[in-house]
């Protein structure tokens, strides 16, 4: 969420030049390098990118690159981009600025010209992502086309078979499709920025004309918090569960007082202010965020509303956790956490009542209480806004989330009336698949490796890049899913292992999904990475505790498993892999596909 | 007679320009001024613009190379009635 800073939101030009020099790192969580090409002066937006960035919890430094060097920065490999060794690289290409010649005589091109135009921009920039790729490591993201200011006062009711507008929409779609090719690749959707915006209010034509700038003041503030945005969305985990109340929020008025027939919600107003904001919602459940309910509010009545009002979009099935009782808000809300099984830390809380808000904040400072404005129009747009549920891509977990934690629930209940340990897991007829990390898990195995806290015994990060450089260098990455008989887990385990010297090999990595703690699955993991480290000249297996505030859970996990402590080095283990092989329970089928 | 608030203006350039207000001048130009570039030029147009709610003309952002022409452009500009 964005931090104030102790500085106001409402920040002058001037006060982003002063603050952007006032910034301490020591205040501050991570450090990011970011690397900017151009073809324009980007300079100009160096306060905004690190007032910016600081107010999500990020220290910047920057390298702005000379403009219209894109080549040179990326071939040479002492340009100074490569010097800089950026975290992430931002491209921002102009279209005025490399293909003004087709946008100045624009109908002087034939349909079939202008579609080898796309082409070649296209072939451009894959030879440059491409190249990119393969010399750094860095995250790229890459601004996309947007309408330049002669496009300010065109007619637009032209009934011509090509427009400006649909070949700027052309160049995006196949750059959406290039990158989506290119790991660790993202889109800024530039031109959607500018709508919101306005291309008037976008464009200063002196600033244009003056220097090359194709921001006005305004304009560059929010360009400066669009790149923070997503900077930020690329490194720090979304929210996984929004805990909603019911009485104005999820309707109007309040259901003890007005009844099922007098709450607002429906398809006028005021009613259709608050379904309109559970489609929000809903919306974001289908990326994979939980919903739950803390309400005081009686719950047949409550679960009457929600189960079976025609404009109540948002159902009993849609919801992981329902807590309807006179508890007070922060009980319940440990309560979703663990019977979710989530860090307190990764749920956010929406409700319209300040007195609710400022006591879940004082109980449970961890939790992400939503600034909720007054006015129910603007709800939508606090959540949103909040920043708390930004993702840069979608991995099948994340469309499927909400279904497996319903399945979870059902686990539980199978738990609760399982005679033993040994008995629920058996039962529970687990079927286990292994792999090596590839291509379709990498996005999957890099969101697990940065967001993973409790059963991760190194909590090193990765991104997808890094962890394809480990497999280049001879390293070991493998991946672990779950089936059972409620349902398909999905990637749920991870385990990396680099090579050191004479046989001796190092687990870089090794890591399981909350979901699936103290189903022995561990086991099954370890054996496999011993089996391939084995399988692959290693002798000798090391591994490092490195305690963080949550992996506390597995601080005794190498002495469990038959490690034998380093002598003279704390918290390293060894593991003799001529010696023997790790046992995991007969009733987990698995199965290694490569 | 429009008064620009010299003190508001100064502190502006003193946020921009990283320099401190007290060793600003009528006199100070992008001559005598090291961090006053063609970047930072852009910069200073924009939040003065901001600061003061008004907005200058190609012409006026080329030739405000100074101080005191600055004062003299927005003094130009200024509404009366704000006497700012």
């Amino acid at each position: 969420m964005i931090k104030d800073v102790a500085y106001s939101s409402n920040e002058s030009p001037a006060d982003y030049a002063r603050i952007s020099r006032e910034i301490n790192n020591s205040d501050y969580l991570r450090d990011v390098s970011v690397a900017f090409l151009s073809s324009y002066t980007m300079e100009i937006l160096k306060p905004y990118i690190h007032v910016e960035l600081a107010k999500r919890g990020l220290f910047s430094s920057t390298y702005f690159a000379p403009y219209n060097n894109l080549e040179q920065e990326i071939n040479n490999n002492n340009s100074g981009l490569h010097s800089f060794n950026p975290d992430v690289v931002v491209i921002h290409n102009r279209i005025e600025d490399i293909n003004l010649e087709v946008l100045t005589r624009f109908y002087s091109y034939s349909v079939d010209e202008l579609e080898n135009e796309v082409e070649s921009i296209i072939l451009r920039f894959r030879d440059i992502l491409e190249t990119l790729r393969k010399k750094s490591n860095a995250l790229i993201i890459i601004i996309n086309f947007a309408y330049t200011q002669d496009q300010v006062g065109n007619f637009v009711g032209s009934q011509l078979s090509h427009s400006i507008s649909m070949y700027i929409q052309n160049i995006n779609n196949q750059l959406w499709k290039l990158c989506s090719e290119i790991t660790s690749c993202y889109v800024i959707n530039y031109q959607q920025l500018l709508l919101e915006y306005g291309l008037h209010n976008w464009i200063d034509s002196r600033l244009y004309f003056l220097g090359r700038i194709p921001f006005s003041g305004n304009a560059q503030i929010k360009m400066g918090k669009a790149l923070a945005r997503t900077i930020s969305a690329t490194c720090v985990a979304p929210c996984k569960c929004l805990v909603l109340d019911l009485d104005n929020t999820l309707w109007g008025g309040v259901l003890g007082e007005d009844g099922i027939s007098g709450i607002q919600l429906g398809d006028d107003y005021p009613g259709n202010v608050y379904k309109s904001f559970q489609r929000t919602i809903l919306s974001l459940r289908d990326q994979g965020i939980l919903l739950a309910i803390a309400s005081k509010n009686n719950i047949s009545d409550a679960m009457e509303v929600i189960e079976k009002h025609t404009s109540c979009l948002i159902k009993k099935k849609h919801l992981s956790s329902i807590q309807i009782n006179w508890n007070d808000k922060a009980t319940n809300i440990h309560v979703i956490a663990k019977e979710l099984n989530i860090g307190i830390d990764t749920i956010a809380f929406f409700d319209d009542n300040p007195v609710e808000r400022e006591w879940v904040k004082k109980q449970i400072p961890e939790v992400k209480v939503i600034d909720v404005p007054k006015n129910p129009i603007l709800y939508s747009w606090a959540l949103l806004g909040s920043e708390l549920f930004d993702k840069v891509s979608l991995t099948r977990e994340d469309k499927n989330r909400a279904d497996i934690y319903n399945q979870e629930k059902k686990r539980n209940e199978f738990h609760v009336k399982s005679k033993s340990v040994d008995n629920f897991l058996e039962g529970l007829e687990m079927s286990v698949t292994l792999g090596f990390v590839g291509d379709i898990t990498l996005s999957r195995v890099e969101q697990l490796v940065n967001k993973t806290n409790q059963f991760n015994l190194t909590c090193i990060r990765h991104t997808a890049e890094n962890i394809k450089m480990i497999i280049n260098s001879g390293g070991v990455a493998i991946w672990m899913s779950v089936k059972d008989k409620f349902g398909d887990s999905g990637v749920v385990g991870i385990a990396i292992a680099k090579k050191m010297k004479d046989g001796q090999w190092l687990i870089d990595t090794f890591l399981l999904s909350c979901r699936v703690i103290g189903r022995k699955l561990d086991l099954v993991l370890l054996n496999y990475i011993c089996k391939i480290v084995k399988g692959k000249g290693g002798s000798e297996l090391y591994g490092e505790y490195i305690a963080t505030p949550r992996n506390g859970l597995v601080c005794d996990f190498f002495v469990e498993h038959g490690f034998d402590r380093v002598v003279n080095k704390s918290n390293y283990w060894s593991y003799n892999l001529k010696a023997g092989s790790i046992k995991y329970p007969d009733f987990i089928r698995s199965e290694f596909v490569g | 007679m429009k008064q620009v608030d010299i003190e508001r203006l100064y502190s502006v350039i003193s946020d921009v320009l990283n320099i401190p207000s007290e060793s600003i001048s009528e006199e100070s130009s992008s001559d005598t001024i090291d961090s006053w570039s063609s970047l930072t030029h852009i910069n200073l147009i924009v939040s003065i613009e901001s600061e003061f709610n008004v907005q200058f003309s190609v012409e006026d952002t080329i030739d405000m190379l100074s101080v005191k022409l600055i004062r003299m452009i927005l003094e130009d500009i200024l509404p009366s009635r704000l006497s700012l």
